[in-house]
């Protein structure tokens, strides 16, 4: 299997598979195509059609979107998601809501690994975004939202960096050290930090 | 089983896994919550602390979001076959709903779903065309690579035809002009009788909601 991605320290998106597929030891291939660069759309498309990172590729299939990818893996992998069926579907509605919402903190407090932005973006709709997240860590079964970790974690493992890169501070803070402590986190910080590509816009240093 | 949702004129996400349900034989009890001024169903905090419909309420929990609800059912009910059965197709199928799920911003936005009304035109922005062509991109190629076993995007009825239902309408209430192929597609959901069903029931409402409605010139 391949795997797809863009930045590092930028693509939200492509954390959440890669970071499944690294805890639930799901062996894949890496490609990294850094985003907004000369060229990379035209490489993101040889890919895929639809245009966007992540993407996964299983022989001669594609397989595109986040979510989907995650289902996809699931299928194979079942314990991706909680093996009680009422959990599961809490974990799915938890998932769910992280893809197709919190536009407002995904705008304001975009991700970015490897700086520090303390007390940046906190409009009230971004407020009123970090008090939903809040409110669903505080249900965490500990370590991780369901126990152990699933494919509802992989979807809010960029929030924690966000968190981390705004210094946002009140969310389950034990939540956020089992996650930033995974073995597969610390390496993507660490492959963030060492990227030597800089995104006009959303670097902003002040 | 119960299925919160809200207007069937406005609320595409509602109708989402109500044709789901309704196309596929599954029964179920409907609550409808209608928006207020605002936009916001009445009443929805009761089921959902997202405070948004549709919700599936399911031995007493709820499931909130429209994808969570569809995976949900397939998985509740495999001999229904939500999904396409062939692994291929299905992936395929999976990853264009989740594009429709967190994609289609310019379409949605200056196209809102409105059953009961005809705006010929509008709403045709940059943004929009993109997206109206990736719609019909998807729709040809699942149509010729994975639709021989009927008229809808997989052959026969799956989560994706309920997904992109309100897709349909929106092209009908803006009289988008397309391929045939896409065309063809269009007129096969419209005729399944889930869709008719809501369809009849959206053009009875007579609720009016300013924000859904941004070319309407009087009250109704």
């Amino acid at each position: 299997m391949q795997l797809i991605i863009g930045n590092k320290n930028y693509s939200s998106w492509s954390l959440r598979p890669w970071i499944a597929m690294k805890v639930h030891g799901i062996p894949f291939d890496e490609e990294r195509i850094p985003l907004y660069a000369a060229g990379s759309k035209e490489r993101i498309l040889r890919h895929s059609p639809a245009g966007k990172v992540p993407i996964l590729k299983d022989g001669a299939t594609t397989v595109w979107d986040s979510l989907a990818i995650l289902e996809y893996l699931a299928e194979r992998k079942p314990r991706l998601w909680p093996r009680d069926a009422a959990e599961r579907a809490k974990a799915r509605s938890i998932a769910t809501e992280m893809h197709a919402g919190f536009p407002k903190l995904r705008e304001h407090m975009s991700m970015n690994v490897r700086k520090r932005y303390p007390g940046k973006g906190r409009t009230p709709e971004v407020l009123a975004d970090i008090a939903r997240i809040t409110a669903i860590w505080a249900d965490a079964k500990g370590p991780f939202l369901f126990g152990e970790f699933t494919a509802a974690d992989a979807m809010y493992a960029p929030v924690v960096l966000r968190f981390r890169t705004y210094a946002v501070e009140g969310p389950n803070r034990g939540y956020m050290d089992a996650m930033l402590t995974l073995p597969a986190m610390r390496e993507w910080i660490e492959a963030s930090e060492r990227e030597p590509e800089s995104i006009p816009g959303l670097d902003t240093d002040e | 089983m119960q299925l919160v949702i809200s207007n069937k004129n406005y609320s595409s996400w509602s109708m989402r896994p109500w044709v789901l349900l309704r196309e596929a034989g599954i029964a179920f009890e409907e609550v409808q919550l209608k928006f207020d001024d605002r936009g916001r169903a009445k009443g929805v905090e009761r089921y959902s602390p997202t405070a948004r419909v549709p919700v599936l309420v399911i031995d007493g929990e709820s499931v909130w979001d429209s994808l969570a609800i569809c995976e949900t059912l397939a998985e509740r009910y495999p001999e229904k076959q939500l999904w396409p059965a062939d692994a291929r197709a299905r992936r395929t199928a999976r990853s264009i709903c989740a594009e429709m799920h967190s994609g289609f911003q310019g379409l949605r936005g200056a196209m809102p779903m409105n059953i009961r009304s005809r705006y010929p035109g509008k709403g045709l922005t940059p943004e929009s065309r993109r997206d109206i062509e990736r719609v019909v991109q998807l729709w040809t190629s699942c149509r010729s690579n994975h639709g021989a076993d009927g008229a809808l995007l997989f052959g026969r009825f799956s989560v994706a035809d309920a997904y992109y239902a309100p897709v349909v309408t929106r092209f009908q209430t803006y009289a988008v002009s397309l391929p045939p192929a896409a065309q063809a597609y269009c007129d096969a959901v419209l005729g399944l009788r889930a869709l008719r069903e809501w369809m009849d029931a959206a053009r009875r409402e007579t609720e009016f909601v300013a924000g859904d409605e941004p070319y309407a010139t009087h009250h109704r």
